[in-house]
């Protein structure tokens, strides 16, 4: 075994000291009847070329977007990472290094803990951060929880259809068994319309979750949707893109209350879905309601400053059924790389890359929608994603006769929205060159060599 | 030799003007952004983030990983978490651009070779829980437990017992992460006594047992490190009432290979991969928590999942050989049916609990882990794990008493409560102590039910010698001055942190200027 | 207040009754012996003015840094008062518990349980009694 030292003769002289017959022995405990009595069915040991070798195959197989160009978005982008967030996010003392439990032998990932949170609220404009929940999505459903405790005897949670698809599967799925409502609101022009808000809110909505720029692209009134939300009561939960804040105003700007955000796209490469960063921020007046470790300053006993965890007794190791959330890791490895991120773009860097994405959604929207076959489903600005229509509706073939000539072109909407089954969302990143923009749509324009798929 | 100046706040490291990224020039025709997006919308200025070249990211960043301890620099013999040796491969191996830039929502017929790893890992878990099927969607251990308590809820509103099913009872020495699971997936929670060598009640738990159970959760080998005595009992008495047995997979490193929850009466488990199988805890996450369940239990789990199609026509990779550039030689078969597929359409799903489908990221790790290791191998890890804690035990218990007896499976808790009778020193002056002496601290005062607890977990991939050295040197410091001792760490890079201020006054960001 | 004055409760609150206005109004705290054993309190969660209280039952938590413990309701009314310089100044349980760091006022609605209540001499032999 690669990673064992004991040898024989060392197991032997371990099982004397132990007073152990057999390592067998040391299993007794366990019934025999209760004992797997055969080996485990799975494929035989691979050594590290076999598996290397074995890995690369696989890869083979896969088209990435470093093989075909990504034009894919829905919550997940191929922004580009820059290679100090791999060198530091590659340090054994960051990745190999358990939760900063013993603060004195932890200050290092304490530090950064403290950095990362402030680094986030200076991004979001609000008053705390913790230290990182597991995903976008999931960040999204437990802000809906805080919401609710908050909200007293407020059982109901209103989010746009224009919020993720999947943060609302994700949301659904956390209510299923507790006195919770969420109602989705339908938005035809692509934004919440926020009067048809303000005649589905009420005194029982505790939150009202709004996805800026949301999962068309497009960018939502959110001065008027927080309106709409504290004349209710409700609290405002944002969802949004870090990078777009290089431009967009912050959501404590904005009044939200809590702020979400999947955070991968600083730093962490797309990696099929995860692990991936939920971020998370609120007001000071919801602070001990928030899930997740948190990492505050105080001093040792020599009087010197240092970090600690703090406010644990919200937490489920001290609080157990009383907890606010059951979450119990963070992805701390991933709030490094972000504050990597963020610390090397700066604020000019996060501007400029904000900047390229914008640039380059509009020209490629200009150029596709040039040509007759192709419009904007929606009307509304976008900031780096853009919905098309396709006037031939076969959004199938179309994308299939892209990734031929070598586009990951963008994703079907008719999955989640059956009335968008001729649409399809494209996300432009800033690693899109205005050759692969022209490209693209050359792709898209071209004559179809096949014929429409049959469905 | 520590260099304080770069370890200052990252903002007091800041200088207007400096910078490190530097982006291209727009290619495409410009568009003044006030006329691309409305006034309301767009901030007057970008967030106040500090302006440091790359330098200085690298030598603050790097100074303060040197104020870690870590698996790759330190014996870290902390109990429950499973600190183990994290392979180099496996690192390598998720950062392969064939994996790390695939994108969540691309077609099935794009990514056949992540597919066919994270089916094959749906069997593999499969395999060794004894459960038949696999959800790897959870992102976390704690996630795992909800997801499978939503499982176990779908599955009694199904039957018609969910009004009658509301208990969940789990030991008083369970993580705390079970009770709050349980209470977020609309159940109550029943705490079971536990014996003091951690063995469950069992007047008790036949006392808290009834028609009303949805769910008993054990953690088994349990969290001082024994394995259950009661176990199939327990389960057989849990399933005549109706209800389920969840298994909190936590310790697997203790029996891979050996026994399988499934077969000694789990209906549904969850994995720490980050823990049994080598995923690095990254200094709090990201972990994973997959979870297996009973046949009558899959139509349950979170969507979406892979599936095998049956048909023939696509090579099969496994069996083809090998090139040894590891490429697929032979002409694009991508345009016939893919082999796997995600599988969407399950309408007895609890839904999703996440976006996308997992943290791959992790369970790649762990693919690689189980591939390396094979059968036999899987066994060995257990079996050194189990022979390296027991190696320690026997050392150990002549030094403080540890009430669960002579043996145990990967970990064992002995108690500080006769030294701090006797000389005034706490579980946590140890731990502390221990840090002078270049080991991280064992787990302290968990379980709440053993006094002054100090858990001593060392892994299988740790040598003997090291724990030679790790026992003598516990020895060594009972026998200090105890001024000596509460006054520890001496040598770390700050002495204890004053968490009551902390608390009292909390200060969560710094503060801008 | 002089804690020989005070009644006190098993789980460690103390109260005092007085008669305003024809009602009885009981002021709560809980005694330097648990403020002593909880060590460090760093957050406390008073009950809301107007909330019905039951004896015996949860009706505030105090937190240290690594627990959290319910405060018992020694009477069953309504709180019409609570300690609100309190969550700024925790360190005046410790040094005044029964003046100055008093929790709640709570207005009595059913005296049943005051005859439970345990007077000086009996709860300092329970501490005692604890103590060991």
């Amino acid at each position: 075994m690669p990673y064992h030292y004991n040898t024989p003769e060392d197991q032997r002289e371990m099982l004397d000291a132990i007073g152990a017959a057999s390592i067998d022995e040391l299993f007794a405990p366990i019934p025999d009847a209760l004992q797997l009595k055969r080996p485990l069915n799975l494929p035989p040991a691979l050594s590290e070329m076999e598996l290397d070798q074995h890995l690369r195959q696989l890869t083979a197989l896969n088209d990435h977007a470093g093989t075909k160009v990504c034009f894919l978005g829905g919550g997940s982008y191929d922004h580009f990472v820059p290679s100090v967030c791999d060198v530091i996010g590659s340090r054994s003392e960051f990745y190999t290094s358990y939760t900063p439990y013993q603060a004195e032998a932890s200050q290092g990932n304490l530090q950064v803990m403290f950095e990362y949170q402030s680094l986030i609220t200076r991004l979001t404009g609000l008053d705390v951060a913790n230290s990182s929940l597991y995903d976008g999505a999931s960040a999204a459903a437990e802000a809906a929880l805080m919401a609710l405790h908050a909200g007293g005897n407020r059982t109901k949670v209103i989010a746009p259809s224009t919020l993720h698809p999947e943060y609302r599967q994700t949301i659904a799925t956390y209510f299923e068994n507790i006195d919770a409502e969420l109602v989705t609101l339908d938005c035809p022009a692509g934004v919440l319309d926020a009067d048809a808000l303000a005649a589905a809110i009420d005194d029982r909505t505790a939150a009202v979750i709004l996805q800026q720029p949301n999962f068309f692209g497009c960018i939502e009134d959110a001065d008027r949707v927080a309106a709409v939300a504290k004349g209710a009561g409700a609290l405002l939960v944002a969802v949004f893109d870090p990078i777009s804040l290089g431009l967009l105003k912050r959501p404590g700007d904005y009044g939200a209350n809590i702020a979400v955000a999947e955070g991968h796209t600083l730093g962490t490469p797309m990696s099929y879905g995860g692990p991936y960063l939920g971020i998370m921020a609120c007001d000071n007046s919801l602070v001990r309601r928030m899930p997740g470790r948190i990492v505050g300053e105080t001093t040792d006993r020599r009087g010197k400053k240092c970090y600690v965890l703090t406010m644990q007794t919200r937490e489920q190791h001290i609080r157990r059924d009383k907890a606010t959330s059951n979450v119990c890791t963070n992805q701390a490895l991933f709030a490094v790389r972000a504050s990597v991120y963020l610390a090397q773009a700066g604020p000019q860097g996060l501007r400029e890359t904000a900047n390229l994405c914008l640039q380059k959604t509009r020209y490629l929207a200009e150029q596709l929608c040039q040509h007759d076959r192709f419009s904007q489903a929606f009307d509304a600005p976008t900031f780096k994603e853009v919905v098309i229509r396709d006037a031939e509706n076969n959004v199938a073939g179309l994308l299939r006769d892209a990734l031929d000539a070598g586009y990951l072109a963008g994703l079907p909407l008719g999955r989640w929205y059956p009335e968008l089954s001729d649409c399809f969302l494209v996300a432009v990143t800033e690693k899109r060159t205005k050759a692969d923009i022209d490209a693209l749509v050359k792709s898209l324009t071209a004559k179809s060599a096949r014929q429409p798929a049959h469905v | 030799m520590r260099n304080t100046r770069d370890t200052q706040l990252l903002f007091d490291l800041s200088k207007p003007g400096r910078r490190a990224a530097r982006l291209p020039a727009c290619d495409v025709p410009e568009t003044a952004i006030e006329d691309l997006l409305p006034a309301s919308a767009v901030a007057a200025a970008p967030p106040a983030l500090p302006e440091v070249p790359e330098p200085q990211i690298i030598r603050h960043y790097l100074n303060l990983s040197t104020l870690n301890m870590s698996v790759d620099t330190h014996f870290y013999p902390l109990g429950s978490c499973t600190m183990k040796y994290n392979p180099k491969r496996n690192e390598r191996a998720a950062a392969m651009p064939g994996f790390a830039d695939l994108h969540p929502l691309q077609p099935a017929e794009t990514i056949q070779g992540m597919l066919h790893v994270l089916y094959e890992m749906q069997q593999y878990l499969s395999e060794i829980s004894g459960l038949p099927a696999c959800s790897l969607q959870p992102a976390a251990g704690a996630q795992g437990e909800y997801a499978a308590l939503l499982v176990a809820a779908a599955y009694f509103r199904d039957i018609g017992q969910a009004a009658q099913r509301r208990k969940v009872l789990a030991p008083d020495n369970a993580h705390g992460t079970n009770p709050a699971s349980a209470v977020m997936a609309g159940f109550n929670t029943i705490t079971v006594k536990t014996r003091s060598n951690g063995g469950v009640d069992m007047e008790d738990f036949y006392k808290k047992l009834d028609d009303n159970i949805a769910v008993f959760m054990i953690t088994n080998p349990n969290t001082v490190g024994i394995f259950e005595p009661n176990m199939r009992e327990i389960a057989d008495a849990v399933h005549a009432k109706g209800g389920l047995v969840y298994l909190d997979g936590a310790n697997m490193n203790a029996i891979l290979g050996v026994t399988r929850p499934g077969d000694f009466g789990a209906d549904m488990q969850h994995y720490n991969p980050h823990k049994t199988f080598s995923g690095p805890h990254g200094g709090g996450g990201p972990g994973a928590g997959p979870i297996c369940v009973t046949e009558v239990l899959a139509k349950y789990l979170p969507s979406p999942m892979v599936v095998k199609e049956e048909e023939s026509g696509v090579r099969d990779q496994e069996s083809a050989g090998t090139s040894s550039l590891g490429r697929d030689l032979t002409p694009d078969s991508r345009h016939l049916t893919p082999k796997y597929r995600l599988d969407y359409n399950r309408p007895h799903s609890i839904g999703r609990v996440r976006s996308f489908f997992g943290n791959v990221g992790v369970l790649l790790r762990a693919y690689c882990y189980i591939r390396t290791h094979g059968p036999d191998g899987l066994r060995r890890v257990s079996e050194n794990a189990v022979l390296n804690a027991n190696y320690l035990l026997s050392k150990v218990k002549h030094i403080l008493p540890v009430p669960q007896g002579d043996r145990c499976m990967h970990e064992f808790v002995a108690s500080g409560s006769k030294l701090k009778a006797e000389r005034g020193v706490a579980a946590m002056d140890l731990a502390k102590r221990l840090l002078d002496f270049g080991y991280h601290a064992p787990t302290v005062y968990f379980p709440l039910t053993v006094p002054e607890a100090i858990m001593v977990e060392p892994t299988e991939t740790e040598s003997k010698e090291t724990l030679d050295a790790f026992a003598e040197t516990l020895f060594r410091i009972t026998g200090e001055d105890p001024e000596l001792l509460h006054e520890a760490p001496h040598t770390t890079a700050i002495s204890r942190p004053d968490e009551v201020q902390a608390a009292r006054n909390p200060m969560l960001c710094c503060r801008v200027d | 207040m002089k804690p020989e004055d005070l009644h006190y409760a098993k789980t460690h609150e103390w109260v005092s009754v007085a008669e305003v206005a024809g009602q009885k109004i009981a002021t709560v705290g809980i005694s330097a012996f648990a403020v002593e054993a909880l060590t460090d309190l760093v957050f406390i969660e008073l009950p809301k003015v107007g909330a019905q209280v039951e004896a015996e039952q949860p009706f505030c938590e105090v937190e240290s840094v690594k627990a959290v413990s319910d405060v018992y309701a020694p009477v069953t009314g309504e709180v019409i008062e609570v300690n609100k310089t309190l969550p700024d100044k925790l360190e005046i349980l410790g040094s005044d518990p029964y003046n100055e760091g008093w929790i709640a006022k709570i207005r009595i609605t059913d005296e049943s349980n005051l005859a439970n209540l345990l007077d000086f001499t009996a709860y300092e032999k329970q501490c005692a009694e604890e103590g060991h």
